[in-house]
């Protein structure tokens, strides 16, 4: 039993069965044996090593021969491993004393030795432990065999143990039976909180070895909300937290039940309460919970997902895809927004000095029309199937706008040459998330047909600040004064050419800032699924007086403490439970 | 493709005398037509269609440049030609600002692929500012088929 | 009963049995800048192993510590530095060509440097 701290990063309580991913996702498929399988186990178990010492024989003759005897020795070590009586015997041990399969126990054990050697102060010894995960790794591939677990094709309901994950991990899971994760590293704003408050699953991150403390098969609780996580808990913690778990589910179900209920103040103002999407498949949760239609599409991980550009049909199979879940409601598609993440720089020639400020997104693809085009195509196909807007991302020239338009409208003219059939009069946006298109979103709110604020990337280059950099991640604060004031200029530019504006940001979702931003005249608001309940609900339980009353008290105010401050009182005195 | 696949240098007018848009495109249509890229009497149907392109929506692009196309039956194969205004037009371009370098293509009808590729292959050397800079400071035919082979092999 | 040499050998009869066990000794200490790492270790284990009496190691210092001597895990956990007392015993037939066979490898920096 092990109790480990974190970030908690996303809601909520699971106790479930862990798989643990290495760099190959070799997952471990079960755990216990009845006793008097212990001695066929223990077989297993010597069969492989007799295996490995011999692959690894050969393979260290052949290395020798082909390139030396020098690197031919780096072998010696895994091979003085798996004579090593003692570590053998402490796999067998485990077996028969636990009842586990051979290779739980191999894991257990080999992961023991190398959180022993980690934390030896000896950056030497610690080098070895990446040798012990090939031992492990070597005979876990030998007792498992080919017949592996993938994360896309899980039976049960487990929940994710990795050092980090990649938006190719999360993209390829099964959505269904991923319950929770818990990484090694990461802070609140990295990929895999993203994922799992999107996907409404409780994590942990940032918890230095979880990965070397948990083998697979091991019951865990991940209490999200604490930042919490127990391995192999003993009955009183389970029964603790399986009644946290009960407390947040009813919870969440009370929410749910208003999903149907029309996002409307008392004294009648009505406001559109959207989602925000990864995926066609996050639109049934969108709905479920009371959303009334998807105000962002990140088309981002048609791109992640997969080892090569989508085509243009597998853009529009997507977009399709969600149209058809939708019956109808409107989605918002934004075109391809990457290339500041490291995931792109990595596989870039000539990796950028600052892809934050770089070629990336809008300015990506107007450098590679084709590109481009492959997705506006898809998009304006798509806009026959429902109601369909495309927007544009970090926008911060007018001359961009008119560029990206540009293409648009060519995409416009080449299907008409074709004979397809699209929506002309599609409502096209964009982004207000530089700096530059906030300030003169008057003369940009002329060319476009609705605004949404980015708030996430607004306040990043407003207050200069990398919100995934954990030393200064503390200054990123929507309710910073320069901020409000850049939000409520673009909402009134809006309103004065006549154009709808949302705020498609996590501050749109974060029930702090509701009042201020219905007071503010925010008509729509776009977030995460499971933020919808909470902010309906504060929308139905105040009137916009009130809430215009709030917004002039809070943009008198100088600092973001006051602000927030001011904000949790006044939200409190309407729901008091909800902080 | 390269841009000398569609690019007829003969037609390359490197000084134009036209300082209104219809004017400049019609002296280009004119000179692919001397040049025996189109026939004689497709020019003013061809010069009627990229007017009323234009009129649509700006090929203007904006940093100088415009891209008046079109797609045309009596075009029996793609051609292209380059022309440069010391002056500056108003072309309506998006950033309201002069255009001083025009790329005409006309392709046939029925040739989708070979129109896109060709535009691409414009755009591409156009979103190049070395390039924009050196087109417009070539005076003479010569100084613009070279610019153009240069970015044919560089790329 | 015979008496050999080396340092501190003494003969137990085992009364169930009628093997007569060795126990042999030895004390050094590691003289290799880079310490007892993998390599090392590994040399270690393979010429305890040519022996056939048990091996331990003692390690001296601030954190005291012992470690089976044919195990080449135990022996680099050990994480013995420069300069790090080892007493090193073995126990059977061979115990003390054992210990002096190994002593010899620690005292020749294990053929480094």
């Amino acid at each position: 039993m092990e109790i480990k701290k974190g970030i908690g990063v996303s809601p909520g309580v699971v106790i479930s069965t862990a798989v643990v991913l290495d760099a190959e996702d070799l997952l471990i498929p079960r755990r216990s044996v009845p006793p008097e399988q212990a001695p066929a186990e223990i077989e297993r178990l010597s069969a492989a090593i007799t295996q490995a010492n011999e692959d690894l024989g050969k393979l260290r003759d052949r290395v020798t021969a082909e390139v030396g005897k020098e690197i031919g020795a780096i072998f010696d070590f895994h091979i003085g491993v798996l004579r090593d009586q003692s570590v053998i015997k402490q796999i067998r041990n485990e077996i028969s004393s636990n009842s586990v399969t051979a290779e739980y126990a191999t894991s257990v054990v080999m992961r023991k030795y190398a959180n022993t050697l980690l934390q030896l102060n000896d950056k030497y010894l610690s080098d070895r432990v990446k040798d012990v995960y090939d031992i492990e790794k070597r005979l876990l591939r030998l007792l498992i065999g080919q017949k592996h677990e993938d994360l896309l094709h899980l039976s049960r309901d487990v929940v994710v143990i990795a050092h980090d994950l990649l938006p190719s991990q999360t993209a390829a899971l099964n959505r269904q039976h991923v319950k929770g994760f818990a990484t090694d590293v990461g802070g609140r704003t990295s990929h895999t909180a993203i994922v799992a408050r999107a996907m409404g699953i409780p994590a942990v991150v940032g918890l230095g070895n979880i990965t070397s403390e948990v083998s697979g098969g091991d019951t865990v609780i991940i209490d999200g909300a604490r930042g919490v996580v127990i391995v192999n808990p003993d009955r009183e913690q389970l029964e603790e937290h399986q009644e946290a778990g009960r407390k947040f589910d009813l919870m969440e179900t009370e929410l749910r039940q208003d999903a149907p209920l029309p996002a409307q103040t008392r004294d009648g103002h009505q406001v559109s309460l959207l989602a925000n999407i990864e995926f066609p498949e996050d639109i049934d949760d969108s709905l479920l919970f009371g959303g009334e239609g998807i105000g962002l599409y990140r088309t981002e991980f048609l791109y992640l997902a997969s080892e090569h550009e989508p085509s243009e049909e597998e853009h529009y199979s997507a977009y399709a895809d969600a149209l058809r879940r939708l019956e109808g409601r409107p989605l918002v598609i934004r075109t391809l927004d990457l290339g500041a993440d490291k995931y792109t720089q990595e596989k870039a020639q000539n990796p950028e000095r600052n892809p934050f400020l770089g070629d990336r997104s809008i300015r990506m693809c107007l450098h590679d029309i084709p590109m481009f085009k492959r997705q506006l195509r898809a998009i304006m196909r798509a806009s026959t199937l429902g109601d369909v807007r495309v927007m544009f991302p970090m926008i911060c020239t007018l001359l961009e706008l008119r560029q990206a338009k540009m293409v648009l409208n060519d995409v416009m003219e080449e299907l008409e040459d074709e004979g397809i059939n699209f929506r002309r009069d599609i409502p096209v946006g964009m982004m207000v998330e530089v700096p530059s298109a906030a300030l003169m979103a008057g003369q940009f709110a002329k060319e476009v047909n609705f605004f949404s604020i980015g708030t996430n990337d607004l306040i990043q280059y407003t207050l200069a600040v990398d919100r995934t950099n954990e030393k200064v991640a503390g200054l990123f604060c929507p309710a910073h004064p320069s901020v409000l004031a850049l939000v409520r200029d673009v909402i009134r530019a809006g309103r004065r050419n006549g154009i709808s504006v949302s705020i498609c940001g996590e501050m749109a979702g974060d029930p702090l800032y509701t009042l201020l931003l219905l007071g503010l005249e925010l008509n729509i608001f776009s977030m995460n699924a499971p933020d919808l309940p909470e902010v309906k609900k504060i929308i139905r339980s105040t009137t916009m007086e009130h809430a215009r009353l709030v917004a002039r008290r809070v943009m008198s105010f100088e600092s973001e403490r006051q602000v927030m401050h001011f904000l949790r009182e006044e939200t409190r005195k309407i729901i008091p439970e909800v902080f | 493709m390269k841009l000398k696949d569609f690019i007829v240098r003969e037609a390359v007018v490197p000084v134009l005398e036209a300082g209104d848009r219809d004017g400049a495109i019609r002296e280009l249509v004119t000179s692919l037509a001397k040049a025996g890229a189109i026939g004689n009497d497709a020019v003013e149907p061809i010069l009627a269609a990229l007017i009323k392109r234009e009129q649509t929506g700006s090929t203007g692009f904006g940093k100088g440049v415009a891209v008046p196309h079109v797609k045309h039956a009596s075009v029996k194969q793609m051609v292209g030609t380059v022309g440069r205004s010391v002056g500056g037009i108003d072309f309506a371009a998006l950033d309201h600002q002069p255009v001083y370098s025009i790329f005409l293509l006309l392709s046939p009808e029925n040739q989708p692929q070979q129109h896109l590729q060709a535009m691409n292959i414009v755009f591409t050397n156009l979103q190049d500012d070395m390039f924009r800079k050196f087109l417009r400071q070539s005076e003479t035919r010569e100084a613009i088929v070279e610019l153009l082979d240069e970015a044919d092999q560089g790329k | 009963m015979c008496r050999g040499a080396g340092e501190a050998q003494n003969e137990v009869r085992d009364s169930f049995s009628l093997n007569i066990m060795s126990r042999a000794s030895r004390e050094t200490s590691i003289r290799n800048t880079l310490g007892l790492h993998a390599r090392p270790a590994m040399q270690f284990v393979d010429v305890a192993n040519q022996f056939s009496s048990r091996v331990t190691v003692y390690k001296g210092g601030d954190e005291p510590a012992e470690a089976d001597g044919k195990s080449v895990m135990q022996m680099i956990i050990l994480a013995a530095t420069e300069g790090t007392p080892l007493k090193i015993e073995a126990e059977g037939e061979d115990a003390q060509q054992a210990v002096d066979k190994l002593a010899e490898l620690v005292e020749d920096k294990f053929g480094e440097e």
